[in-house]
């Protein structure tokens, strides 16, 4: 696997900052099942209304397979690995870790073990190594993001 | 407190574990077969879940207004685009980029439902986050 340095494009960013956005409104919406329901409804009816969303997309878009050979099995997974963030979030947010605490720590994990998978090229996806430049802007969005989650109100 | 401090950073390492898994299968397949996969085999971790400690449909459930179900919808395509941006910009970059975005989306929602919350942190944040992107975007000298 050839190491990839190439910088994000604007429709990267696009692509990201958006997602971004619709992640708000996903917290938002079954936060709000939350409020009236248990913690496994409110995981448990996105999924179920994602699985129809999804399946309605492909019958109409059918999207063509990138490759023809088989994907391992493993890669069926990523599911079970979402859902058990969703009960782990549900326990800490009840500690003194509070939501805010959850998040912050949350973050740390995702951005640690995502430089690990970029430099090791973990689960078959391409290699990258990181530059100064990436640090950088990892620090600055970390920071943003710290003083957002405790002094801006924003969880 | 030191267990659950590390099970909400264990958490953290999921959200990217999952991504890189349904990344990898989004290589193979495509961005949206992938999300597809992932909600059901959720679903249906859940379901097990659910049934086995109980309480699925405890409290008032459809006491919830209508659109707090687009969640579902709204999370196909947010699994679909990571998927589609890990394999091109890495692991690192999906997330902090994704983590951009969610920060200040947060902060207009915050502010469109008048949550409470310091005006100069939220400026700041948002300043230092806006910096972070502009520094990510890098020089197209170094692009190959």
């Amino acid at each position: 696997m050839p190491d990839v340095t190439t910088s994000p494009r604007l429709y990267h960013f696009a692509a990201a900052f958006g997602a971004g956005g619709l992640l708000t409104l996903m917290i938002l919406f079954n936060g709000t099942l939350a409020v009236h329901g248990s913690l496994f409804f409110a995981s448990w009816v996105p999924h179920l209304t994602g699985t129809a969303a999804a399946l309605l997309i492909l019958v109409a878009l059918r999207p063509k397979r990138a490759k023809k050979t088989r994907p391992p099995l493993w890669t069926y997974l990523g599911g079970v690995s979402g859902a058990v963030t969703v009960m782990l979030t549900s326990a800490t947010m009840n500690t003194a870790l509070a939501l805010s605490g959850t998040i912050a720590l949350g973050l740390a994990g995702q951005i640690l073990f995502s430089l690990f998978a970029d430099i090791r090229g973990l689960f078959g996806l391409p290699k990258r190594m990181p530059r100064r430049r990436d640090y950088l802007s990892l620090t600055l969005i970390l920071g943003g993001s710290l003083i957002l989650i405790f002094f801006g109100g924003s969880a | 407190m030191i267990f659950f401090a590390l099970l909400a950073i264990l958490a953290g390492m999921l959200v990217s574990l999952s991504r890189q898994v349904n990344g990898r299968l989004a290589l193979s397949t495509s961005a949206m077969e992938s999300s597809f996969w992932n909600h059901i085999v959720g679903l249906v971790f859940i379901t097990v879940a659910a049934l086995a400690f109980g309480g699925l449909f405890a409290g008032d459930p459809l006491a919830s207004p209508w659109w707090a179900y687009l969640g579902g919808p709204i999370g196909v395509i947010f699994i679909a685009a990571g998927s589609w941006l890990i394999a091109r910009v890495g692991a690192a970059q999906t997330a902090i980029l994704i983590i951009a975005g969610q920060m200040i989306s947060g902060v207009v929602l915050d502010i469109a439902m008048g949550a409470p919350g310091s005006p100069w942190a939220r400026a700041i944040g948002v300043a230092l986050i806006l910096c972070g992107m502009w520094v990510a975007q890098g020089d197209k000298a170094t692009e190959k």
